[in-house]
């Protein structure tokens, strides 16, 4: 059971460069980007399966899950 | 001379002379086009001391060598004047499609001087310009002017227009274009009005030239197929600014009654996806546009449309306000629009009312009846329409929330929220000490679009005081600006994160000059420099006072939100301009040294 | 082959009508492409577009034969041969063929060189069978 993210932009400095990373279903977002080392605040929209969700949605089994960052602003 | 129109267009309002004279190779070479060109006219024609509703003070309107051309978000218009809100330097930058007809006009510049004695329109249609009367359309809504000029002339005619607001003076007027988009702030439409110049009218049939078109058609395209293969460009299309909200409310950025806080409750409301849902019709763009942030609504509630709101206008006119319905929202936003009212400024001054009216320092009699508290939207709505009238409570109001402040005292100085008397724009900077500094240095006052640093502090820690965020601050301040100069949008960088270097050839392939991004921020140094000095040449006293932040950022803790409790100290805000005026090259006065001007090549020019 | 499009993606940027000029007369003039982006504004708010379907009609009225077939298969006018008698302009079903003699010598249209396509980020635009 797991669910991919897509890492955007500065994101990808805190997965070794990977845009997509597999992970374990059944936790929520919040959890699955602490565990890849990023610090949820830089997380600015979580998109999952062209939904937008925010981080405490749980991950199902085939997830896709866009984490959009806002590194350069208005 | 590639990549360029050829001519400046200079319009004498007060006798009705209009001259064209060729655009000076030495200007394009050293001031390049769009802003640069608008700080070097403000700098070296407008006289100290000028009124800036008086016949001395210019505005002046200039596309940038990408305008109009095959280059994404080649829609930027400069508007540069002496402003009526601060009495400083104002530059607002306006998308659309004003821009590029003005450059198939054959114009690299619309210096707009002195003030007509009635109300005039400028129209120009190729090499046939005149100034025709507008008592007709004077005192009507932007809206409105803009349809009849469409409806008689023609689509191809692009129409910049203000609306009561400027045409009554109020200190930070807006002039609109397109059905949504904005010459905001700094009060660029008060000037207009204050030269009872009512419409900019542009049509425009000839090309422009460039130095090798098959570079240039190779670049341009590279440039699109890079924001297309972008993986944010579906979310940017899809919410725009309105991307951020959610996020800035989750990081404690979003302004919240009057900036006391930087979350707000009723904010889920507010976010982007719902706004998508509950209001947006269509994805508009500005020209040459492939990620069209604009969000073009429909308001069923008032059954009418906004193109917005954008994130700028929810922070201000929303949360700031206490309001949570983005029907609401995009309503306050529409009013603004029409009557011709930047919303930034509007919602900053109205919040400082409301909070005098919850401490007791207006009364119900002062607001001419109404109920100022947080969340009031009828009141929200009335006090819009009576700013724009300058009746009644709105002719205090109208004149920003510094004045308004000086005026009132008891204390209500301490939370008018702005720097150099220009209201701060929508992000809470009570723990955000590189976005802080960005507010307190920006050239125009508390505008975040120079230097916007939120994720940066967030990244590094927010509350860290250190020479790399001031260094950042300053990269940003030299680059960022430096599309507002090309004519195009910064937003392709910004947002989709495409390669800079992907302008290089273009702009090489246009102008014929080879300019590397190193080349273009020093010019961007150069122009930062020369703002200073404006401000310094117009105010008496000018330094580092006029940098200093509302006490808001450094007294008040929130006490509610993702960042109650947290404040920035007072003396890391001195700690900050000490850094901040170190790595520029200017003295603990603020100034730029000698030796700064020298070395930008500006000691003749501010001499 | 032909040009499609979704009018409801359109934004109303005109980066495809910039593309076209250049294509068609190596110039920056929004005014010389070959599509139509038509505004409805303020209400309802929606931009409406035009592409040439290569139906032929224009090819088959036209009396000098000036609009010929290139090697994509598409019509496009020869604009030697072109005389501005305007023949083709009221048999466009789309209304985009072009004459405006304040702009060039001949009627232009579409030649299916697919830059449109390049630059629309909305994917309002696509070339298919």
């Amino acid at each position: 059971m797991t669910a991919t993210i897509h890492c955007f932009g500065i994101l990808k400095s805190y997965t070794n460069g990977q845009t997509e990373v597999v992970v374990e279903a059944g936790c929520t977002v919040r959890e699955a980007v602490s565990e890849l080392g990023i610090p949820v605040d830089i997380v600015a929209m979580v998109v999952v399966n062209d939904e937008p969700r925010d981080r405490d949605y749980r991950l199902r089994d085939g997830d896709v899950v866009r984490l959009v960052t806002v590194m350069g602003g208005g | 001379m590639n990549g360029y129109g050829g001519s400046i267009l200079r319009v004498d309002l007060g006798t009705g002379k209009i001259t064209k004279e060729p655009t000076p190779a030495d200007l394009a070479r050293d001031f390049i086009g769009g802003r640069g060109f608008g700080l070097y006219f403000l700098f070296k024609e407008v006289p100290k001391g000028a009124d800036p509703f008086g016949p001395e003070n210019k505005l002046i309107v200039s596309p940038g060598p990408l305008s109009g051309l095959m280059i994404p978000g080649a829609g930027k218009c400069d508007f540069t004047t002496k402003s009526p809100l601060t009495g400083g330097y104002a530059s607002a930058s306006m998308g659309g499609h004003l821009t590029a007809e003005i450059r198939y006009a054959g114009l690299d510049s619309i210096i707009l001087e002195g003030v007509s004695p009635k109300p005039v329109y400028l129209l120009i249609d190729d090499d046939k310009i005149e100034l025709k009367d507008a008592s007709e359309l004077w005192g009507k809504g932007t809206i409105e002017v803009e349809k009849h000029f469409k409806d008689t002339l023609g689509e191809e005619y692009q129409v910049a227009v203000i609306g009561p607001g400027g045409e009554n003076g109020v200190s930070f007027a807006s002039i609109n274009h397109d059905y949504g988009r904005q010459a905001g702030r700094g009060g660029v439409g008060t000037v207009m009005g204050a030269k009872r110049l009512k419409a900019i009218v542009v049509h425009g049939t000839k090309s422009i030239p460039v130095a090798d078109v098959e570079a240039y058609r190779k670049a341009g395209l590279a440039l699109y197929k890079a924001c297309k293969d972008a993986e944010m460009l579906k979310d940017w299309t899809a919410y725009g600014t309105t991307i951020v909200v959610s996020w800035c409310d989750e990081v404690g950025a979003l302004p919240t009654r009057n900036f006391s806080a930087g979350s707000f409750e009723g904010g889920k409301t507010l976010y982007g996806p719902v706004m998508r849902q509950e209001i947006v019709i269509t994805d508009k763009g500005c020209f040459g546009c492939p990620s069209p942030c604009g969000k073009y609504s429909r308001m069923k509630r008032y059954d009418s449309h906004v193109e917005g709101p954008e994130y700028e206008t929810i922070g201000m006119l929303g949360s700031n306000l206490g309001i949570a319905d983005i029907q609401d929202v995009a309503q306050a936003n529409l009013l603004c629009d029409d009557l011709g009212i930047d919303t930034i400024s509007a919602g900053g001054v109205i919040a400082w009312a409301i909070e005098c009216y919850e401490k007791g320092i207006l009364t119900k009699k002062d607001a001419d009846g109404l109920e100022l508290k947080f969340g009031n939207t009828e009141a929200v709505f009335a006090l819009i329409r009576k700013i724009a009238a300058r009746e009644g409570f709105g002719a205090l109001l109208a004149q920003g929330a510094k004045r308004a402040a000086q005026q009132i005292g008891q204390g209500s100085e301490k939370f008018a929220i702005h720097v150099k008397g220009m209201e701060q724009s929508a992000y809470a900077t009570h723990n955000a000490t590189a976005m802080l500094l960005a507010y307190m240095t920006c050239d125009v006052g508390a505008h975040h679009n120079r230097a916007w640093a939120i994720t940066y502090d967030i990244q590094v820690g927010r509350d860290k005081v250190v020479p790399e965020k001031v260094a950042r601050v300053i990269w940003l301040q030299n680059f960022r600006p430096m599309f507002d100069v090309l004519g195009a949008c910064r937003l392709q960088w910004v947002e989709l994160g495409i390669d800079r270097d992907l302008y290089v050839p273009a702009l090489e392939a246009i102008t014929g000059v080879h300019r590397t991004w190193e080349d273009l921020e020093k010019v961007g140094d150069r122009l930062w420099n020369l703002s200073r000095m404006f401000w310094a040449r117009e105010n008496e006293g000018f330094g580092r006072e006029w940098d200093m932040p509302s006490p808001r950022f450094y007294e008040e803790p929130p006490k509610t939100g993702v960042t109650a409790g947290q404040i920035t100290r007072f003396e890391d805000v001195q700690r900050l301009l000490d850094m901040y005026y170190e790595q520029r090259g200017w003295g603990s006065d603020g100034l730029p040294t000698q030796a700064t001007l020298e070395k930008l090549g500006l000691a003749s020019l501010v001499s | 082959m032909r040009l499609y499009v979704d009018s409801t993606k359109c934004s109303g940027c005109r980066a495809c009508l910039v593309a076209c000029s250049l294509n068609l007369f190596r110039e920056n003039n929004p005014k010389k492409g070959a599509l139509l982006v038509i505004p409805h504004f303020p209400a309802p708010g929606v931009y409406e577009v035009k592409v040439c379907t290569q139906c032929g009609d224009c090819a088959a009225v036209c009396p000098t034969g000036a609009i010929k077939q290139n090697e994509r298969g598409a019509y496009y006018v020869d604009f030697e041969e072109c005389n501005l008698c305007e023949a083709c302009v009221p048999e466009c079903p789309e209304s985009v063929m072009f004459v405006r003699t304040e702009l060039a010598d001949a009627a232009w249209k579409c030649d299916l060189c697919g830059d449109c396509v390049s630059v629309c980020g909305t994917g309002a635009l696509w070339i298919a069978d």
